[in-house]
C-alpha cells in the first residue's frame, strides 16, 4: 500500500480529495466528464446540436473511426501500432464495387473486400509477429504500398457503382426506424463484442499481458508471437469492415478514401488513454476517445469553426490529454 | 478448476533427473555434463558462485534456453523443454529472481495468469479466480490482498505471488532462484514455511542459491557447480559450512584477494554530510584517500541510491558532498566528474557500455577533451593513452578497434574502469564491481581496484557479496533501509557483526 504522508488536507478535505483521486485514477471517467463538458459546451451555443438528430448523425460519422479503433485499440493493447488501416480502409472499396459491378451481388462483394482486408492482415502480422521487423515500419510500408496499388489500379480515379444496389446504399447510409444508423448499431456491436473479448476472454487478456510485459508472458507460456499475429489480422479486418461502410457512403471506390484516416484513429485511441507502450488502456477509453473527437469536429462545424482550427483544436487536445496521463503516472 | 492442491499422487522414483546435461555460449562452456537428480518431497539445493552455471541450467529447465545435449526425464519419462509453455505442462514452475508478472494486472489474475479458470462459456471466472486466489494465500498464510495490482506491492510480496502462481498450478518441480534475496528475515520464515508445505504435498523443490545459511536449513540434498561443472552432491549433513565454501570456490577465499596495501589513514577526500533523499536518509561519512571502503547491505537498502547520489546523477533532498574541498552541485554528474568523482555502475549494459562501439571509443569517451585540438580529436593521442591503460590493466582483447561487445565481462569492466581514470579520478564509485564476472576475471578485478587504491584513489565499492566486501574494503560501512548503521574497521569485522547490521 502507499501512503502519502505529504497530503496535508484537514479530515473534512480528506473525503473530497479521496473522491477525486478515486475519480481521476480511472482514465475512462476523466474521459466520461470530458465528453459531457463537450457535449454540454456546444448545447449552450449552439441551439440545433442537443437533438436526437444530431446525435444520431454523430454516431454515424463516429462509427468508421470506431470500427477501425477497436482494431487499433486491440493492436496498441498488444504493443505494436497498424498505421495501414487509411489505405486499407481505401482499398476494401475496390474489390466490393468491381465485384457488383461485374454482377456479383453485395455478399460477394463484401467477401471480397474482407479477403483483401485479411490478406494485409496476414502480411502485416507475419512480417511483424513471426520475423520480428518493427510494426511501425512494416505498417508504414504497407501504407505506401496498399495506396500506390490503389492509385495503379484506378488510374487515380473513382470508380463509380454502377449497379446501384439498393442494399448497398443501405449499409453505409441506412437508419434503423429512420434514426439510428446501421452504421452506428455495427460500431456498437462490435464494441460490445471486442470488449468482452478484451476483458472476459483469455484471449483477451493474453493480449494484454503480451502488452504489458512480453518477457513475462513468454514465461508463462503464452504464445506471444501467435498472439500478435492474430491482433494484426483483427486490426486489418476491421479497417476493412470500415473502408466497406466509407465506400457505401461514397457510393464508390474513391482512390484517395481514407487518406489520413490511421491519424485520426491513432489520435483517438491515444486520446483513450491507451498507451503506446502496450497493456495499458481500455477499448471503453477508445470508444469515448472516439466520440469526444467526433462531437468536437460536429459542434465545431455548427459553430462555422473553419476544418484548420477543429485541426489545430485536436492537436492541442491530444498533447494535454497524454500530458495529464504522464503528470498522473509521475505523481505516482 | 480444483482449488485444493491435491498431494501428487506418489510416484516411485525421482521427479526430475538431469543427465549429462551441455551448453555452449560463443567462447564460454556454460553447463559441462551436469546431472542432477531431485526427489519428490525434498528441497535440493543448487549452489555456486556467480557464473558457475547456475542461472543457465534453471533457464533450461524453465524451457527458456535449449540444452546442447544429455537429457531432462520428468517422472521417468523423457521430456523435450523447448519452451517456457513445455515447461509448464510438464509441471516444472520456476520462480526466477526477477519477478516475472504482469505489473497492471491484479495479484489474483496473475496467479491464474497461465491458465484461466473459466465457466461454461469460455469466459474467464472473475469470481472463482478472487476466491480461490483468497483461498489460496488463507490457506499458505499469505497477508496480501489479491485485488490489489500487483505493481503497487513491493518486490517481496511480489516474490510471494510468484510461489502462491506455482502452487495453484500444481506444479510437480518448483525451481527458485535465489528467493531471499529481496526478503526480510521474518519474510525469510515465511517463505521456509511454504517450502516445507509444499514438500508436504510431494513437489520436489530445486533451491537454487549462494547463501550458506539458509541451505543448512532448508535443504536436504545439496548440489555444488563451479564453472560449469558439477563438483559435488551430498545430504546436507554429510557438509560444513567450510567444505561447502571450499566446494564453490575450489581454493581459500584468501587467494582471491590481493590486499597488497598497508591501509595507512589518508588525507579526506570525499565527504558526505547529511545526504537525504527519496530513499537515504542522513549519511554522513568519509573516504580517504589510498583506502577502499566497501558499503554492504541487503537488497533494497539503498547502496545503489548512495552510489548515484554521491556522483551527481540523482537529485538530494538535504546535504553536502564534498570532493577534495570542493562542494558538488548536487544532480549534476559533469560537475561531478570535473571535481573527480565517477561511477562504475552494477548495471554494464545500459548505464555503462557503448556495445556496438570499439573498446577505443569506449575507453575514450569521457576524456576525448584531453585529445582534442581546435575541435579534432587527435586519434594518434587518443590511440595512446587508451593503449597504456589496455596494456597496464592487462585488457584482452584482438584489437582497440574490436567492439567491446564481444569481449568477456571482465575485461569489458577494465575497459570501463579505464574510461573513468583516464580523467584523473579522485574517487571511484564502483558499484557490484564483479557482477556476471567470472572467478579468474573476478580476482583481477579485484586486484586493480586494489592497485588503483595503492596509486592514492579513494574506492567506494558497493557489494552484496560478503567474501569480496571481507577480501578488500578497508572499512565497511554496513546499510540498510536507506541508513548507514555501522561503520567498522575490516579486522574488526566478522560476518555475523556485518549481517546483524544489515539487518537491522
Amino acid at each position: 500500500m502507499q501512503r502519502s504522508p505529504s497530503l496535508s488536507a484537514t479530515a473534512g478535505d480528506m473525503g473530497a480529495v479521496a473522491f477525486c483521486n478515486a475519480l481521476f485514477r480511472r482514465n475512462e471517467m476523466v474521459l466520461l466528464l470530458c465528453l459531457a463538458m463537450v457535449i454540454v459546451f456546444f448545447s449552450l451555443a449552439s441551439g440545433s446540436f442537443f437533438t436526437i438528430r444530431n446525435f444520431a448523425n454523430v454516431f454515424g460519422q463516429a462509427s468508421l473511426a470506431m470500427i477501425a479503433g477497436i482494431g487499433v485499440g486491440v493492436i496498441v493493447l498488444a504493443g505494436e501500432i497498424d498505421i495501414s488501416i487509411g489505405s486499407l480502409a481505401g482499398a476494401a472499396g475496390i474489390p466490393l464495387v468491381v465485384i457488383m459491378n461485374n454482377g456479383g451481388s453485395l455478399e460477394l462483394g463484401i467477401a471480397g473486400a474482407l479477403a483483401l482486408a485479411l490478406t494485409v492482415g496476414l502480411v502485416n502480422g507475419y512480417l511483424a509477429a513471426y520475423l520480428g521487423i518493427n510494426s511501425l515500419i512494416v505498417t508504414l510500408g504497407s501504407m505506401f504500398v496498399i495506396r500506390g496499388l490503389i492509385y495503379l489500379y484506378t488510374g487515380q480515379k473513382a470508380i463509380p457503382d454502377e449497379q446501384s444496389l439498393e442494399s448497398f446504399y443501405q449499409i453505409g447510409n441506412g437508419r434503423l426506424l429512420g434514426t439510428v444508423p446501421y452504421s452506428a448499431l455495427t460500431a456498437f456491436a462490435l464494441l460490445m463484442g471486442f470488449m468482452y473479448l478484451m476483458r472476459h476472454r483469455p484471449f483477451g487478456r493474453n493480449i494484454y499481458a503480451v502488452g504489458g510485459n512480453p518477457e513475462v508472458a513468454r514465461l508463462a507460456g503464452f504464445n506471444v508471437k501467435g498472439i500478435k499475429f492474430i491482433c494484426f489480422v483483427i486490426s486489418a479486418v476491421l479497417a476493412g469492415i470500415s473502408g466497406i461502410l466509407l465506400s457505401s457512403r461514397l457510393g464508390s471506390a474513391v482512390h484517395v478514401a481514407g487518406l489520413g484516416f490511421e491519424f485520426q484513429v491513432v489520435a483517438a485511441v491515444v486520446l483513450g488513454g491507451v498507451s503506446l507502450a502496450g497493456g495499458v488502456g481500455s477499448l471503453f477509453g477508445v470508444a469515448l476517445g472516439v466520440l469526444i473527437l467526433s462531437f468536437l469536429s460536429n459542434g465545431f462545424g455548427m459553430l462555422d469553426v473553419p476544418t484548420e482550427w477543429q485541426e489545430v483544436a485536436t492537436g492541442i487536445i491530444i498533447i494535454t490529454a497524454v500530458a495529464f496521463d504522464e503528470y498522473k503516472r509521475q505523481r505516482k | 478448476m480444483p482449488a485444493e492442491p491435491s498431494p501428487i499422487a506418489t510416484q516411485d522414483g525421482p521427479a526430475l533427473e538431469v543427465i549429462g546435461i551441455n551448453k555452449r555460449f560463443p567462447g564460454v562452456v556454460a553447463l559441462e555434463d551436469v546431472d542432477l537428480t531431485l526427489e519428490p518431497g525434498k528441497v535440493h539445493a543448487l549452489m555456486g558462485e556467480n557464473g558457475a552455471g547456475k542461472s543457465t541450467l534453471i533457464k533450461i529447465l524453465a524451457g527458456v534456453y535449449r540444452k546442447d545435449s544429455g537429457a531432462i526425464r520428468i517422472g521417468g519419462m523423457d521430456a523435450d523443454l523447448r519452451t517456457p509453455r513445455d515447461a509448464l505442462r510438464q509441471g516444472i514452475k520456476v520462480v526466477f529472481q526477477e519477478i516475472a508478472l504482469i505489473s497492471e494486472f491484479t495479484v489474483a489474475e496473475n496467479i491464474y495468469l497461465e491458465r484461466y479458470p473459466t465457466d461454461r462459456l469460455g469466459s474467464v471466472d472473475w469470481s472463482a479466480i478472487r476466491k480461490d486466489a483468497a483461498a489460496l494465500f488463507e490457506r499458505i498464510g499469505f497477508d496480501i490482498d489479491p485485488a490489489a495490482k500487483v505493481g503497487d506491492l513491493p518486490v517481496s510480496q511480489q516474490q510471494m505471488v510468484e510461489i502462491a502462481r506455482a502452487l495453484a498450478h500444481q506444479a510437480k518441480i518448483v525451481v527458485m532462484d535465489e528467493p531471499t534475496s529481496s526478503l526480510t528475515p521474518k519474510e525469510v520464515e515465511l517463505l521456509f514455511n511454504v517450502i516445507k508445505r509444499l514438500t508436504g504435498l510431494g513437489i520436489a523443490v530445486l533451491y537454487v542459491t549462494h547463501k550458506l545459511g539458509e541451505v543448512f536449513e532448508i535443504a536436504d540434498t545439496v548440489t555444488v557447480l563451479r564453472d560449469g561443472c558439477r563438483i559435488s552432491t551430498k545430504p546436507i549433513i554429510e557438509h560444513t559450512q567450510d567444505s561447502l565454501v571450499q566446494d564453490m570456490i575450489g581454493r581459500h577465499i584468501e587467494n582471491l584477494f590481493p590486499h597488497s596495501r598497508d591501509m595507512t589513514g589518508g588525507a579526506t577526500i570525499l565527504s558526505v554530510e547529511g545526504l537525504s533523499t527519496a530513499k537515504l536518509t542522513d549519511i554522513n561519512f568519509e573516504a580517504r584517500a589510498g583506502e577502499v571502503l566497501g558499503f554492504f547491505g541487503l537488497m533494497g537498502a539503498g547502496r545503489t541510491e548512495l552510489a548515484k547520489a554521491i556522483v551527481g546523477f540523482d537529485p538530494i533532498h538535504t546535504g553536502r558532498i564534498v570532493i577534495d574541498g570542493k562542494a558538488l552541485l548536487p544532480h549534476d554528474t559533469r560537475t561531478g566528474v570535473a571535481l573527480g568523482i565517477g561511477l562504475l555502475s552494477e548495471d554494464r549494459k545500459t548505464e555503462g557500455l557503448m556495445p556496438e562501439l570499439s573498446v577505443l571509443h569506449n575507453a575514450s569517451l569521457a576524456a576525448l577533451r584531453q585529445f582534442t585540438i581546435a575541435g579534432f580529436v587527435d586519434e594518434g593521442r587518443e590511440r595512446g593513452a587508451v593503449q597504456q591503460f589496455i596494456d597496464k590493466f592487462r585488457v584482452k582483447t584482438p584489437s582497440l578497434h574490436q567492439e567491446i561487445k564481444y569481449l568477456s565481462g571482465g575485461n569489458q569492466q577494465k575497459v570501463l574502469l579505464a574510461r573513468w581514470l583516464m580523467r584523473g579520478l579522485k574517487v571511484i564509485v564502483v558499484d557490484e564491481p564483479t557482477r556476471g564476472i567470472d572467478v579468474g576475471a573476478k580476482s583481477e578485478i579485484f586486484a586493480l581496484l586494489d592497485r588503483l587504491a595503492g596509486e592514492g584513489l579513494a574506492v567506494v565499492m558497493m557489494t552484496s557479496e560478503m567474501p569480496e566486501l571481507l577480501g578488500l574494503s578497508d572499512r565497511i560501512a554496513v546499510m540498510a533501509g536507506g541508513r548507514i548503521t555501522t561503520i567498522i574497521n575490516r579486522n574488526e569485522a566478522t560476518q555475523e557483526a556485518i549481517l546483524n547490521a544489515a539487518i537491522a
